[in-house]
Order: structure tokens, then C-alpha cells, then sequence
């Protein structure tokens, strides 16, 4: 999927492709993008602010304008900064020492406590403990049956006493039945509550006091916005949460909301919810989340692929290649392969800043990005001659018959290879250089 | 429904946020040393109530030409006034109010995604339409989440209105139909589909959806339909892709902006009106039957600004 930002990022990018060297307006401007997309992805207002201060400061610390890539390392920056800010490596739960471990969820409505309830537990089972699900949503119309059912689809065990009982007292029943019956890690679902309504907070309040709870967990939509950080605040400060549990990242939500509440309460989120399965539940990964806040982890990923694929020096011989317009076709084939162990050229064309809004102009459905075709295309440049090769312009009719008796192709064949040679040469002197759209 | 009570109880769920951007409001001018600072805290406001950046910058631009020191010594009202002024001009491309028709049968369907609140929704609606003698038959389209047809159940019963059986795991699309045939021997005016919550990026769900309508079109093409899609105030930028999403799919008739009792402003409307035409109907904030508002833009600036 191709985001907002790479395309940003790319536009800024061919307007200061020629310029070498970028000066502070276009690290400005960059910084302007990166603001949008933070803010686009439901980072807090304030965080954003306090991001792009500090980002701005390494930018000029490290002096990227007069790096060969500045735009590429600004990307890198940016994306180490997020990955360092929201924690370097991932939180699992806490286990008590002496069972049972009592976990509770908490939140606001419809975040999906409920669902996630059921989740945790059966990733305990997984993991060969014994979970014990207690249903304290006793506002809700159905929340105690939505659980039980959940529960007994995934064989895991419910514990409720109806919703005549306080949660407190629920919570306490479900205590002493653990222990005749051997469970070690109880999950209590609480009802969903807003962070305003004090009779609710006091409620759990209450139960943070009477029983002895190893792990809080708040329970947060992955789209949330804006608001996310109050709601959070009010949670931890009431009842101090000790992790977060991010849900519904199955969407395409950036998730801006992970940043923020990682910044302002400085909690770690220890899970994901990718989905309404069972097992659709993962441990959170912070490398992940920071370039899907970005929205642009095919950059990342191409900048390290290309990283592997071309070496510094290869890369300023077919820059000057293309600069003083002698690409030709050893080195259109080179690229190809180079390119076939990076991604499929569609692919490329794709994640390239400045590349995509090439990519209607010709037809890389064609270009050598199946096997089959990068065969014929070696098989076809491996009949021409030294010559032929260095200079493609004279390749007329008979050369071409008798290239396309050596190499086992059609005319036709061949002729498409020469068309894509050409565009791709065209597009070369009038597109981006190849230094600018950064194999370096 | 007096008009002025529904005001009154919606400004009153509405008090703390209203208050608080009263005090921003005034915050930005006594506080603002010049036209940049306070151009910049404008755009902080906007931007924490979800206004998402399109809109936020448009209106920021607005204000770009003003003389600042003018509009000081005139005090906040005046200011108040031209942002009232253009955020009504977002809002109220399309005025269009939720009601149902008299003399044929109406069927509303709750779209959204999970959690959205389309069940609490669907039972508010009913719960009014009753007040108003309408007959109502409830649908329960959400057979996939556990317990999803309980919970509307006893909502159904709070509300006194009837819903009609069936099971979990059932097909939605047969189960709206048996609702539809039942509903036409019944001589119903109205029928409610609550429907099971889908992210808009699940194919598969959004044509299960779209089979839904066209089940709907076909059993009853004599019928009004309204296609009401439930938005949480509290989600961010993501709720204009939920939107777009389903006004693609099935053609949204309205919107239902829900759980607005809380502190998020809910301004994630202006950036879905910035994006599309779909009107917002209605404003749900409260975990009672009888906290459903009908949505008028004006009122709605109003009491954020108020």
C-alpha cells in the first residue's frame, strides 16, 4: 500500500532534485510533511510538536543537508526517533510469583475489552498456564453472555455470578474459586466507562484497593484520536495502568495513538488486536508500529533492500552513465537483475519517491519482472554483439532476425525489449536521476 | 419532542467541552502576543477537537488575512463569530434531518465498525419512533458477535418494542429478508437492521453488506431506506476512510455521530464533511434510551462555542 507521506516526501523530492545539497527550507519542508503525516495518523497535537523539535535539533546535529541523501537519511531519522520513543523492546506480562497472577482490563466502550479479555486468556493457554475469564460488566446488556459465548467457543472458562453482585464481589468469588480449581492467571473484563463518569472510576478504584492486581491493562482502539491521551491520563491516574493492549490494527488505523500515549504516559503497550479470531492477537513490536505511523514502510524497506543490492561504486558508474547518456543495454539488463533481487520492478517503481508518478507512462507489467521475461531478455541481449550492445541505434531488421534466431524469441519479441530499452532511457533523461531517486 | 429540551440536554452533554474551548477561545486572545502565536494556537484547537489537517489549515488560512490587532480590541466574540461562520459553511453543504415518511415503510440500517455503537443506536431510534407511535420491528442482522442478538434483545425490551428471533451464526442477508416479509405481513412502519460491526478494509464484509442491500431493494423497492452509519466521536482521522468506505459500498444516507457524552469534540465531523456529502443526522451521547439528538449544524457550533 502506498501512503500519503512517500508521496509527499517524493514531490518535495523532485523539487529539490537538482540542487545537490538541500538547504534548511527544504529540511523545513520535510519537517512540514513529517508534521502532516503524524498528525494524520492521530499523534496528539502536542507530541507531534515536541517530536519534531527534537528531530529538527539531530537534523542539524548531524548536519544531513550535506549528506548525499539527505531526504533518505531524514526518513532513517525520523523512524529511529519514533522506534526510540516508543520503546525499544516489547513488554510481556508480568508474571506473579505465587499464582494466581490477576489481571484487569480496562477502558472505554467499545474498545473491545471483551473481545481482548478472551484473546489474552487463550494466549495463556497457549503458553500451558491455566486462565480463568471473569465477567464483571454487569452494565451492559448481554456483556456477561458476549463473554461466555466467547469464551466457550475459544474452551476457556467463564467465571460469572450473574449481574445482580457488585464487580468487587465478583472479583473476590472468582478469587477463592481459582484457587480451589487451580487456575493461575485470572482476566477480569470490566464494562467499558468513560473517563468522566467518577461513580465508574471509583468503581475501580475500589477494586485496585481490595485486590491484589499484578497487571492493569487499558484496552485502546487503534483509531483513536485525539482525546486518547485525556481519556488514558485520567485512567492512569486514577488506578495507574501498567500497559496498554492496542485494538482493531486489523484496519488500515496508523495508529498514531501508540505514540502518544507511549510519550505522555510513558506505559508500555504490550499486545496487539489484529482481528475478531481468537488468535488474531499478537505482541506488539515497536519497529512495526513506528513505520505504520509513518506510513511508509515500503520506503524503509526498499532503502534497506537497495542498501544490500548496489554498492557505492557501481552506483556512481551507471549514474554517470545516465547523466552523459550512454545507458545501454548491458547496463539496462544489470538493472533489470539488479532490480529482480530487490522486487518485482512494479514494485520499485512503487516505492520509489518520484518513481510512482512515472509508472503510468510505461508498461512495466512488461519489464522483466517475471522470470520467464528476464530470461528472454538475457537470452535476446546474450545474441547481440559487443557493438549492438553498446550502441542499440544499430540494430536494424536483419540484425534483429538474426538475434531472434540465436535467442529462440519472436521479432516482436525483441522489438519490446528495444521499446522498453528506449522508454526506459527517455524517462532517465527526463525523470529523476539516478543519484535523486537514491540507490546511494 | 420539545425541540428546546432536546437543545437544552444536548448543550447540557456537551457542557464540558463547551467550556473548555470558551476558555481556549478566550485563552488564544488575551495570550497570543501576535498574529503568528496565535494563528498557531488556533491551529492546536482545531486539530485537538479531530478536525484533521485539511480542514484545520483551511480554516487556519481564513484567518491568516485578519488584522490581528483589530480583532483584539474587538475581543473574542468577533473572532468567535467568523470561526463559527466558517465552520457552519462546512457543515451545512447539505441539511438534511433524520425522519421517516408516513405512509410507507421505512427501513433504517446501522452500519460502522466495531464498536462504533450501532446496537445502542438502533435501540435509541426505536426507542424514539415508538414515542412517536410509530411500529417498529427490530432487526438483528448482527449474528456474528457473541451475544450480539441478547444485548439488542433486552434493549428491544427496554425500548418496548418488538424484534424479531433468530440465531447466531444465521446469514445476515436471510435474516434481513425474513425481517422484510414479516414487516410487510405485519403492516410495520418501521424496521430497524442493526448489523454486526466490520472495519471498512474487510472485503468480505462490505460485500456481505452490500448483499444486504440488495436484499433490502429488492423486497421492499417501495420503501424509504436510510443507511446510517455509526461514527465514534472519540476516533481520529481513520473515521474519514470508515466513511469513504461505506458511502462507496452501499451509499450512506446520514450519519450518527455517537458517545459524544465524553471530553472528545467530535470534529472529526467537519473532516468528513471536508471529504464528502453525507450529512450527519443524528448525535448519540448518553447510555440512556433517550439520549439521541438530532444533529443541526448550527446548534452543534453553537454549543462547542458557546
Amino acid at each position: 500500500m502506498f501512503s500519503n507521506l512517500t508521496g509527499k516526501f517524493s514531490a518535495i523530492f523532485n523539487r529539490i532534485r537538482n540542487k545537490g545539497k538541500i538547504n534548511e527550507n527544504d529540511i523545513k519542508n520535510c519537517l512540514h510533511e513529517i508534521r502532516i503525516a503524524l498528525l494524520e495518523a492521530d499523534v496528539n497535537y502536542k507530541v507531534v510538536k515536541e517530536f519534531i523539535d527534537s528531530l529538527h535539533d539531530r537534523i542539524q546535529q548531524e548536519k544531513i543537508s550535506e549528506s548525499l541523501a539527505p531526504t533518505q537519511q531524514i526518513i532513517k531519522i525520523v523512524n529511529e526517533e519514533i522506534i526510540k520513543t516508543l520503546g525499544s523492546k516489547q513488554n510481556n506480562i508480568k508474571m506473579n510469583s505465587e499464582p494466581p497472577t490477576i489481571i484487569m482490563l480496562v477502558g472505554l466502550q467499545g474498545t473491545g475489552k471483551t473481545t481482548t479479555a478472551v484473546k489474552l486468556a487463550n494466549y495463556f493457554k497457549k503458553q500451558g498456564h491455566q486462565p480463568l475469564l471473569i465477567a464483571t460488566d454487569i452494565y451492559r446488556p448481554a456483556a456477561i453472555e458476549q463473554l461466555q459465548v466467547f469464551g466457550e467457543k475459544s474452551n476457556l472458562p467463564v467465571f460469572s455470578i450473574g449481574r445482580n453482585e457488585s464487580p468487587i464481589n465478583i472479583i473476590k468469588a472468582a478469587i477463592k474459586y481459582s484457587f480451589k480449581s487451580n487456575y493461575d492467571v485470572l482476566i477480569i473484563d470490566t464494562a467499558g466507562r468513560l473517563h468522566i463518569d467518577n461513580d465508574l472510576m471509583n468503581e475501580l478504584q475500589e477494586i485496585d484497593k481490595n485486590v491484589s492486581l499484578q497487571e492493569k491493562l487499558l484496552i485502546v482502539d487503534a483509531m483513536a484520536g485525539q482525546d486518547a491521551v485525556n481519556s488514558a491520563k485520567v485512567f492512569c491516574d486514577k488506578i495507574g495502568i501498567s500497559g496498554v493492549i492496542l485494538t482493531k490494527l486489523d484496519g488500515d488505523a496508523r495508529g498514531g495513538v501508540a505514540l502518544s500515549l507511549k510519550k505522555v504516559l510513558g506505559v508500555p503497550i504490550k499486545f496487539i488486536g489484529i482481528g475478531e479470531k481468537v488468535d488474531n492477537f499478537q505482541l506488539y513490536y515497536p519497529e512495526r508500529m513506528a513505520s505504520r505511523i509513518l506510513g511508509m514502510g515500503d520506503v524503509l524497506t526498499l532503502i534497506e533492500k537497495v542498501e544490500t543490492a548496489y554498492n557505492e561504486n557501481e552506483l556512481k558508474k551507471i549514474d554517470k552513465k545516465i547523466k552523459s547518456q550512454d545507458f545501454d543495454l548491458n547496463d539496462f539488463y544489470l538493472q533489470l537483475k539488479k532490480m529482480k533481487n530487490i522486487g518485482s520492478v512494479e514494485q520499485i517503481m512503487d516505492m520509489v519517491p518520484g518513481f510512482n508518478h512515472l509508472r503510468n507512462k510505461i508498461d512495466i507489467t512488461k519489464l522483466g519482472d517475471r522470470e520467464g521475461e528476464l530470461k528472454k531478455i538475457e537470452a535476446i541481449i546474450g545474441s547481440m554483439t559487443v557493438e549492438e550492445r553498446e550502441n542499440p541505434s544499430i540494430i536494424n531488421g536483419s540484425r534483429r532476425k538474426r538475434i531472434s534466431g540465436g535467442s529462440g524469441t519472436t521479432l516482436s519479441e525483441i522489438n519490446k525489449l528495444l521499446k522498453q530499452y528506449y522508454q526506459i532511457k527517455e524517462m532517465f533523461k527526463k525523470g529523476p536521476k539516478l543519484k535523486n531517486f537514491s540507490f546511494n | 419532542m420539545k425541540i428546546k429540551n432536546i437543545l437544552f440536554q444536548f448543550k447540557e452533554g456537551l457542557y464540558k467541552s463547551r467550556i473548555e474551548l470558551a476558555n481556549k477561545l478566550g485563552f488564544l486572545f488575551t495570550h497570543s502576543k501576535d498574529k503568528s502565536e496565535f494563528l498557531e494556537k488556533l491551529e492546536e484547537l482545531l486539530i485537538l477537537s479531530d478536525l484533521g489537517t485539511t480542514a484545520t489549515m483551511e480554516i487556519v488560512d481564513e484567518f491568516k488575512q485578519i488584522n490581528f490587532k483589530e480583532y483584539q480590541e474587538n475581543n473574542f466574540i468577533f473572532f468567535k463569530e467568523k470561526l463559527k461562520g466558517v465552520l457552519i459553511n462546512i457543515l451545512n453543504s447539505t441539511a438534511s434531518d433524520f425522519k421517516v415518511d408516513e405512509d410507507r415503510l421505512n427501513i433504517i440500517i446501522l452500519v460502522g465498525v466495531n464498536g462504533s455503537g450501532k446496537t445502542s443506536v438502533a435501540s435509541k431510534i426505536a426507542y424514539r419512533l415508538k414515542n412517536m407511535n410509530k411500529d417498529i420491528l427490530l432487526i438483528p442482522a448482527d449474528t456474528f458477535r457473541a451475544a450480539a442478538i441478547q444485548q439488542l434483545k433486552i434493549l428491544a425490551d427496554k425500548a418496548g418494542v418488538e424484534m424479531m428471533n433468530t440465531k447466531e451464526g444465521a446469514d445476515p442477508a436471510s435474516v434481513v429478508y425474513d425481517g422484510l416479509s414479516a414487516a410487510r405481513v405485519r403492516k410495520k412502519n418501521v424496521v430497524i437492521i442493526d448489523t454486526a460491526g466490520r472495519l471498512h478494509t474487510k472485503i468480505n464484509l462490505m460485500s456481505e453488506l452490500e448483499k444486504i442491500k440488495r436484499v433490502i431493494l429488492k423486497e421492499a423497492n417501495n420503501s424509504s431506506l436510510e443507511i446510517l452509519q455509526t461514527i465514534d466521536a472519540t476516533i481520529g482521522q481513520n473515521a474519514i476512510a470508515q466513511a469513504k468506505s461505506f458511502h462507496e459500498s452501499l451509499g450512506v444516507t446520514g450519519i450518527a455521530l455517537t458517545k459524544m457524552d465524553g471530553t472528545a469534540k467530535g470534529g472529526i465531523v467537519i473532516a468528513i464533511k471536508k471529504n464528502m456529502d453525507i450529512p450527519v443526522k443524528l448525535i448519540s451521547c448518553g447510555e440512556k434510551l433517550n439520549d439521541l439528538y438530532n444533529f443541526e449544524a448550527d446548534k452543534f457550533i453553537e454549543a462547542l462555542l458557546d
